[in-house]
């Protein structure tokens, strides 16, 4: 008779590829954030909390935390707004379209971030195509200013995070029998009424995946910041990357990287604890 | 029947390929096989194949990998890569300021003067001992010519409230910006703080910061930005795109950059790279550089066209006048100059 090996043997080749490539670098990194800054010699040896003290207490830091936070929430938001819709008759659909459809959803994942904010850049330039089209229809004599702007940057994170929502959100709303609606429409609710009592709540837990998802990629959010913000604008990855590259300080990107890791976290626990709590009420 | 099992699969493949490898050449990973270039894209790279590679490496049986990259990533990688004994470039190329920051960190070989023997040939207030200069220029005054009427002489032009709004710099050269403002502001090159309240200055005068060298290019061609400080050869460059542009020698003197090239202490391929610097400073070579780039040469037997070297050389009057950069004041201030930069000008 063939043996069944246990579950912690299965779990087992995972979880030693997770530590080796993930867990033993960040505590690499956790310890250099604890070192202190040389510019001749990188760093030096130490168990000091200086650079989280000064990350924390410096107000250039509050407002780079707090810019990344508002441009999370409200990509978060807004992608969560226009990706139900979608995500609601992508579930609903049935036959061939459905899988055409869900092909082009994922369509612009298969174009990386770079590609396309340089897209927005030929859009959005004092020389792209809506400035040009503005002033060829005479509205504006001086180009608009839209190229390193916030709304650029929230433009850009959005259409990068829609396709992670929709599909989240058409893979729960897919699950909720459609009687249960249809029922509720029978005793004489409206299609509103059917979709905030019925269809919303039972679809919480997408709302909160798809978020927690959206909202992650939305805070460590890279390329588009750097290429659309411009260099006035300062989100908390770019912020990372300079102390790492540019500065050559490791120990304080160590532990700018370590904030941002911890807020990110906390925000996404709470605020999925808090979905799953109104869930089950 | 003999039944193929998944062990037994297994098994067979891993004696097929413990005879193939006992039996087969070794890949050619050996000193002479390949030299790894860790360079920046573009026109650069592009120049460093049809130049370097093909017409004086290839020849050598010596196959060229190039690891592209701006000098930021280039320079972690080499930091990153230091405890390692196997590193990933042979050659890495940086600009003068990068190579003495991370030679600093002890990082490259010195250079064998016997085996890169053109060294004989630079010129010596570019040489140094653990980097070959490949090919240098110098930090002008970008204008348009239709905008500005009266060639900016000085560096304090750029202060004019004439030009409020229009003046624009690529964020990459802050380096270069706050020197300008320090000579202007009664710093020198071994002290840009005076810079710092003639860069608030020249904020209130509304001057904009661009992500990039291409992002500053589109500015000037949309004449959105008419100053700008910049490298005369990539002045020349923009020149030849169509862009609108002349440039001034500023009467503090030019700020020399040199591009270096040098040989990390791991690297895998020592001779192969000792060629590649070696097939750098070829004369044929850096003319190439300085025709398409406008680089001018580092090396003293390559000369130029007269024409060519009116518009990117520099008289040896300006050449006396030259302001060097203080590597040493560079590298231990470039972090705190690059977070004020960051917060106070850009922010």
């Amino acid at each position: 008779m063939e043996r069944t090996p246990s579950l912690a043997a299965l779990v087992l080749p995972a979880t030693l590829l997770v530590c080796a490539v993930m867990v033993a670098p960040m505590l690499l990194l956790f310890r250099y954030s604890l070192n202190l800054y040389s510019p001749t010699e990188l760093m030096i040896e130490a168990i000091s909390p200086a650079n989280y003290l000064r990350a924390l207490t410096d107000s250039y830091y509050h407002e780079i935390m707090l810019t990344t936070l508002r441009v999370a929430m409200l990509c978060t938001l807004i992608s969560l707004i226009c990706a139900f819709p979608p995500a609601y008759v992508l579930a609903r659909m049935q036959g061939g379209w459905k899988s055409w459809l869900t092909i082009l959803t994922l369509f612009p994942l298969l174009v990386g971030n770079v590609v396309r904010a340089a897209g927005w850049m030929a859009l959005l330039g004092n020389t792209g195509l809506v400035n040009t089209a503005l002033r060829g229809a005479g509205v504006t004599e001086e180009p608009v200013r839209l190229l390193y702007t916030e709304g650029a940057v929230v433009a850009g994170i959005v259409a990068v995070v829609m396709p992670y929502m929709i599909l989240t959100l058409a893979s729960v709303i897919e699950s909720i029998p459609r009687n249960v609606e249809e029922a509720a429409a029978n005793l004489g609710a409206r299609p509103w009424r059917v979709f905030r009592h019925v269809v919303l709540p039972l679809a919480l837990p997408g709302v909160a995946a798809g978020s927690a998802l959206v909202f992650i990629l939305c805070m460590n959010a890279y390329a588009t910041p750097v290429l659309l913000g411009g260099p006035q604008f300062k989100m908390m990855a770019p912020a990372v990357y300079d102390q790492f590259v540019r500065s050559t300080n490791w120990p304080f990107g160590a532990a700018l990287a370590f904030i941002l890791l911890a807020v990110t976290l906390t925000l996404t626990l709470v605020g999925s604890a808090t979905l799953q709590r109104r869930y089950r009420r | 029947m003999t039944t193929l099992t998944r062990r037994g699969a297994l098994g067979g493949t891993a004696a097929a390929l413990a005879a193939l490898s006992a039996g087969a050449p070794r890949p050619t990973f050996a000193a002479g096989g390949q030299c790894t270039v860790g360079t920046w894209g573009g026109d650069y790279q592009d120049l460093l194949i049809a130049n370097i590679d093909t017409p004086l490496i290839k020849p050598q049986g010596i196959e060229v990998l190039y690891d592209v990259a701006v000098a930021p990533p280039r320079k972690t990688k080499l930091i990153a890569e230091r405890a390692s004994r196997r590193g990933s470039m042979d050659v890495a190329c940086l600009s003068d300021v990068d190579m003495f920051e991370m030679a600093q960190l002890n990082l490259f070989e010195t250079i064998d003067a016997t085996r890169v023997p053109n060294t004989a040939n630079v010129v010596p207030a570019l040489a140094k001992p653990y980097a070959i200069p490949h090919i240098y220029s110098g930090q002008v005054i970008l204008y348009n010519p239709d905008k500005v009427s009266a060639p900016p002489k000085s560096y304090a032009d750029l202060w004019d409230p004439r030009y409020r709004n229009r003046v624009g710099f690529a964020d990459g050269l802050y380096l270069q910006v706050f020197s300008s403002a320090a000579l202007v502001g009664g710093g020198s090159m071994s002290n840009f703080e005076p810079g710092k309240a003639k860069l608030k200055e020249l904020r209130e005068l509304g001057a904009r910061v661009y992500p990039s060298n291409e992002a500053l290019a589109v500015a000037l061609k949309g004449e959105e930005v008419w100053l700008t400080i910049m490298w005369l050869a990539r002045g020349f460059m923009w020149k030849k795109g169509g862009i609108n542009i002349t440039h001034a020698v500023p009467v503090e003197g030019a700020q020399p950059i040199v591009f270096d090239m040098a040989v990390p202490k791991n690297a895998r391929n020592k001779d192969a790279a000792y060629a590649w610097l070696n097939a750098s400073l070829d004369p044929k070579a850096q003319v190439a550089f300085a025709d398409k780039m406008g680089y001018v040469n580092t090396v003293t037997n390559a000369t130029l066209p007269p024409e060519l070297q009116a518009q990117i050389g520099f008289t040896p009057e300006q050449q006396a006048n030259f302001r060097k950069p203080d590597y040493e004041y560079i590298a231990k201030n470039n972090s705190q100059l690059l977070d004020w930069w960051n917060r106070e000008f850009k922010g």
